[in-house]
């Protein structure tokens, strides 16, 4: 049974020409840990703030548990929220914070006292209780933000960038003290991120939003090996993937796209069959930089791989790997080159090409080509 | 903006002292002559100068000016007068100062369509000449029968103040993060509780400000204590002022400087107290305004 | 699960529609109250006076409207012209000389300064005092017998003679100086913290480039002060168009009535004169001329927020 579904959510901002959400529909399974990324501006602040009830949506409805808490108050909702900036109170200690919501909603002290310390223990921040926000750093911070969530043991947990204010390291500790929770507690829970990275390793399953609509909804896997079209494709996975425009070509039993080197060098890649209708025809090719490497002999074996020599325009070397670019058809490609045989920038490299993986795109519509 | 001057003495760092000694000085100056004069005999002050030491220290002056001058008619000294203002003082920069935070609550956590209309209202408010409200003001007064009371002062300073309070919670609230308020609403919490326990405790520097502002407008105001109070009901500014342009008798310098001593140092006390505040308000007053 | 199911008992879910009702409107009925106050203490006596100023009002209010007749009246009235040119000096010398002073004792109070906290509480405490007790302290300072002169005199300079509160062609400028020592200091904390917000690196950058520390003032500081310079004049024009006690305390409007400001004009027409049409039309022209100041400065105030 799903937890929260937002049906065909609508919102438009009293004097704004367009709507900032255009209705939503996402079902959400109890204990599904669900991201909603989106470049800034997309609408996924806005879709967080309507399922707290911070906002009021102007179409649509929001049903949690078989019920429609579209026109509810806030505080009605059963629904908890941890903030980017944390919203700790600052003139409340921690314990004060944690215990705040418990509190206004009438808990004998006893139990808010046990409940409390029940949530400092899991977050292990029972030495800080009786500090003021001021005083603690960004993670502990970041920590009694989700206590004061937790406490309230709701039905739905909204987190809205909570990662984004800390330093990359902290932010890679955070992120996987998150999962853990999840997976030890199995809330609902909502989490908006621009980082792409973030929405893959955390999340059951990821919702895209640009310009207030829902480009695609599923699994990590599944927006990242098949996404259903080229925003989706550009946006998730870091360094992107690479666009480069071909045409399908008949090439005896097979069909091709032919691609060439900033040298003039050319090669036939093979391509899959479901092409077959877009034959003369142009296609956009998406290929993510591990899909072009050193040559890999286990690889050999398959027909879909195709070798040659390409000149290295640039290297970024990252540590376990390089990311070289190359240019074919006269678009910037990204490689990812193993960084036990460097390759300088300028010189040749011998690169395989895996076209197992690759997606294609209609160019004019902009969506993938289904197989 | 520091490390722009390397230290030592140069001529240039002497010049810098001097001058700012001798604005130093130009400040003091009537300060120091109202004090020096305010302990002088009549006599003294004509054999004298200003600057010149009371040859007798003699708190006459002072005495004189509490309890037995002639404000007018009367010549009961300024005491009555001095109570006069801190009862009209104390309520309405209470009532303004409290209507300010509330009204800064909403218009910065709670809008609504119309709050931002509110606010520019207000906004221009802080501006408006006085002169153009004086003549109705003085007609509903009499009309509520509140003419020359002190009550009536009190509702005059609290309209015409309201909108600087108002200005300096609303900037102080806005600057607060939204998340906030959100975060609560979240945890159950309503309009007035978000208040009195998120914002309030975080507000005492801006109640500070506000307090202190208050207090010496209203301390310090002179047009509407002419024009809305006489006779009994009248503060110390107006007070003093008739004091002084009483031209009974001879002239008593001295006293008219203990006067002014009088009716500033409320004022004065509350600065060298709390000046960090007063500029504070001072600066959100007419930067932000 | 289990973390979400198990509701700790005791833990009541309020919800009454009634409260919520409540809550919504909580907001507008707080800001009621003001809403009304300033409504009518303020847009709605602005118009009463506007409507005032129409008609041949004397001791007491009438409604014979003839017009424009007051304002006329006001054009012709030798007072009046007084008042006005009175306030133009007045307001342009208090403003010129304030901002002057201002930015010299702030640019040399931000050269680390030793003391620098207790230099600033003594250029601006006479902004604590009321105009009234600072106009009482100058008249006696410039006191032409006893005052400045006498001081003068018994410092060896006899032929020293400073008559200016008691001269008509003179007096309006005994009114300038008190009301800059009283607003200077202020104008002077204004900039100060303006210059303590300015940027430090594009000083340093400036450095760099070898530029002398007043082409720094000059060029890059006190330019990128424009807003602090303007909301100074705004502040300082406001003071001036209002400023009433101090005349009043000083020279109440003499010798003569050589030294009436466009306030004190409203207000002895106004309240002493039983001229209440004449004297609302002044406060309206007052109020048109703060106008006439204000309605750039937020247009650009505004602007400049949305281009933010």
């Amino acid at each position: 049974m799903s937890q929260l579904e937002l049906r065909d959510i609508r919102k438009t901002y009293p004097g704004a020409l367009d709507e900032t959400l255009k209705g939503i529909n996402i079902d959400i399974a109890s204990g599904e840990f669900l991201t909603l990324v989106g470049p800034s501006g997309c609408g996924k602040s806005t879709l967080m703030n309507s399922i707290a009830g911070l906002e009021s949506i102007t179409g649509g409805s929001i049903v949690v548990e078989g019920k429609d808490i579209s026109t509810m108050e806030p505080k009605d909702r059963d629904i908890a929220m941890v903030f980017q900036s944390y919203a700790l109170y600052p003139t409340m200690s921690v314990r004060e914070n944690i215990a705040f919501g418990l509190k206004i909603r009438g808990m004998p002290k006893d139990e808010i006292q046990q409940e409390v310390e029940r949530v400092a223990d899991l977050l292990q921040i029972s030495a800080l209780l009786d500090k003021k926000p001021a005083r603690l750093s960004g993670g502990q911070q970041q920590r009694v933000a989700m206590g004061r969530a937790l406490a309230r043991r709701p039905k739905i947990y909204l987190f809205d960038e909570p990662l984004s204010n800390l330093d990359a390291k902290l932010r890679v500790e955070m992120r996987t003290e998150i999962k853990k929770l999840h997976q030890r507690l199995k809330t609902t829970i909502v989490y908006v991120t621009h980082d792409q990275i973030e929405a893959m390793t955390l999340a059951d399953r990821i919702a895209v939003l640009k310009d207030g609509e829902l480009q695609q909804l599923g699994t990590p896997k599944e927006v990242y090996d098949t996404p259903e079209n080229l925003f989706v494709a550009g946006f998730m996975g870091s360094p992107s993937m690479s666009f480069i425009n071909v045409t399908v070509e008949q090439a005896g039993p097979g069909l091709v796209v032919n691609i060439e080197g900033s040298d003039g060098r050319k090669l036939a890649l093979p391509v899959p069959d479901y092409l077959q209708g877009w034959a003369g025809k142009q296609v956009v090719l998406g290929i993510r930089p591990e899909h072009i490497s050193q040559p890999d002999e286990q690889k050999r074996d398959s027909q879909m791989v195709a070798e040659s020599r390409f000149t290295v325009e640039v290297t970024e070397p990252t540590g376990p790997d390089i990311l070289a670019v190359i240019r074919l058809n006269n678009v910037d490609v990204q490689c990812r080159l193993d960084a036990e045989h460097p390759v300088n920038w300028g010189e040749e490299a011998e690169l395989m090409f895996d076209m197992r993986k690759v997606v294609f795109f209609d160019p004019d519509s902009e969506k993938r080509i289904r197989p | 903006m520091t490390d722009m001057v390397r230290t030592g003495f140069r001529p240039s760092r002497i010049a810098i002292y001097g001058v700012l000694l001798l604005a130093c000085l130009v400040y003091l100056i009537p300060l120091i002559v109202m004090l020096i004069t305010s302990f002088k005999t009549p006599m003294d002050i004509r054999s004298g100068n200003l600057l010149a030491m009371p040859t007798d220290w003699t708190t006459i002056g002072w005495t004189k000016a509490w309890s037995e001058a002639c404000t007018g008619v009367q010549c009961e000294g300024v005491k009555g007068y001095f109570w006069n203002s801190f009862k009209m003082t104390v309520p309405a920069v209470m009532i303004s100062t409290l209507l300010g935070a509330f009204n800064g609550y909403v218009l910065s956590k709670w809008k609504f369509k119309g709050s931002d209309l509110l606010f520019g209202m207000l906004l221009f408010g802080c501006f408006v000449p006085f002169q153009v409200v004086l003549l109705p003001m003085a007609a509903t007064l009499g009309k509520l029968g509140m003419a020359n009371t002190t009550a009536g002062l009190v509702l005059v300073h609290v309209i015409y103040g309201v909108a600087f309070t108002t200005l300096f919670f609303r900037n102080y609230y806005v600057a607060i993060p939204d998340a906030l308020v959100k975060a609560a609403r979240l945890d159950g919490a309503g309009f007035f509780t978000i208040f009195f326990r998120i914002l309030l405790p975080m507000s005492t520097p801006i109640f500070m400000v506000s307090l202190i502002w208050q207090f010496t407008q209203i301390w310090n105001d002179f047009l509407f204590g002419v024009v809305f109070a006489s006779g009994d009901s009248q503060p110390i500014t107006v007070a003093l002022n008739n004091l002084v342009n009483t031209s009974t008798g001879v002239k008593e310098y001295n006293v008219d400087m203990a006067a002014a001593m009088i009716a500033a140092l409320p004022t004065l006390v509350v600065y060298i107290v709390a000046g960090k505040y007063f500029i504070r308000g001072l600066t959100a007053g007419s930067v932000k305004g | 699960m289990e973390h979400t199911q198990r509701r700790p008992a005791g833990v009541a879910r309020a919800s009454s529609g009634l409260m919520d009702g409540l809550q919504r409107w909580l907001p507008k009925l707080v800001v009621a109250p003001t809403f009304l106050l300033v409504g009518i203490g303020i847009y709605g006596y602005m118009l009463w006076t506007g409507v005032l100023s129409f008609t041949n009002s004397s001791f007491l209010p009438s409604y014979n409207f003839v017009g424009l007749e007051q304002y006329a009246k006001l054009m012709e009235s030798e007072r009046w012209i007084v008042a006005s040119w009175n306030l133009a000096i007045f307001g342009g010398l208090f403003i010129g000389i304030c901002l002057l002073i201002g930015v010299v004792l702030a640019i040399f109070l931000d050269q680390r300064i030793r003391q620098e906290g207790a230099i600033r509480t003594i250029y601006l405490y006479p902004m604590a005092l009321s105009m009234i007790v600072t106009g009482t302290v100058w008249r006696w300072i410039l006191n032409p017998r006893l005052g400045l002169e006498k001081l003068m005199h018994d410092w060896g300079w006899t032929s020293f003679s400073f008559d200016w509160l008691v001269n008509s062609d003179f007096a309006i400028y005994t009114i300038v100086m008190a009301a800059v020592w009283q607003a200077s200091g202020f104008v002077m904390a204004l900039f100060l913290a303006g210059l303590r917000g300015v940027d430090s690196s594009i000083i340093r950058a400036a450095r760099v480039d070898g530029a002398s520390l007043p082409v720094i003032y000059w060029k890059i500081i006190l330019p990128s002060l424009r807003p602090v310079f303007f909301s100074s004049v705004m502040v300082l024009a406001h003071i001036a168009i209002k400023s009433f006690d101090l005349v009043m305390a000083m020279t109440a409007g003499g010798p003569g009535y050589s030294t009436d400001l466009p306030a004190v004009f409203m207000y002895a027409h106004t309240f002493t004169r039983g001229q209440m049409g004449l004297g609302s039309a002044s406060a309206m022209l007052m109020l048109g001329a703060i106008l006439a100041l204000l309605v750039p400065y937020l247009y650009s105030e505004l602007r400049e927020k949305r281009h933010d």
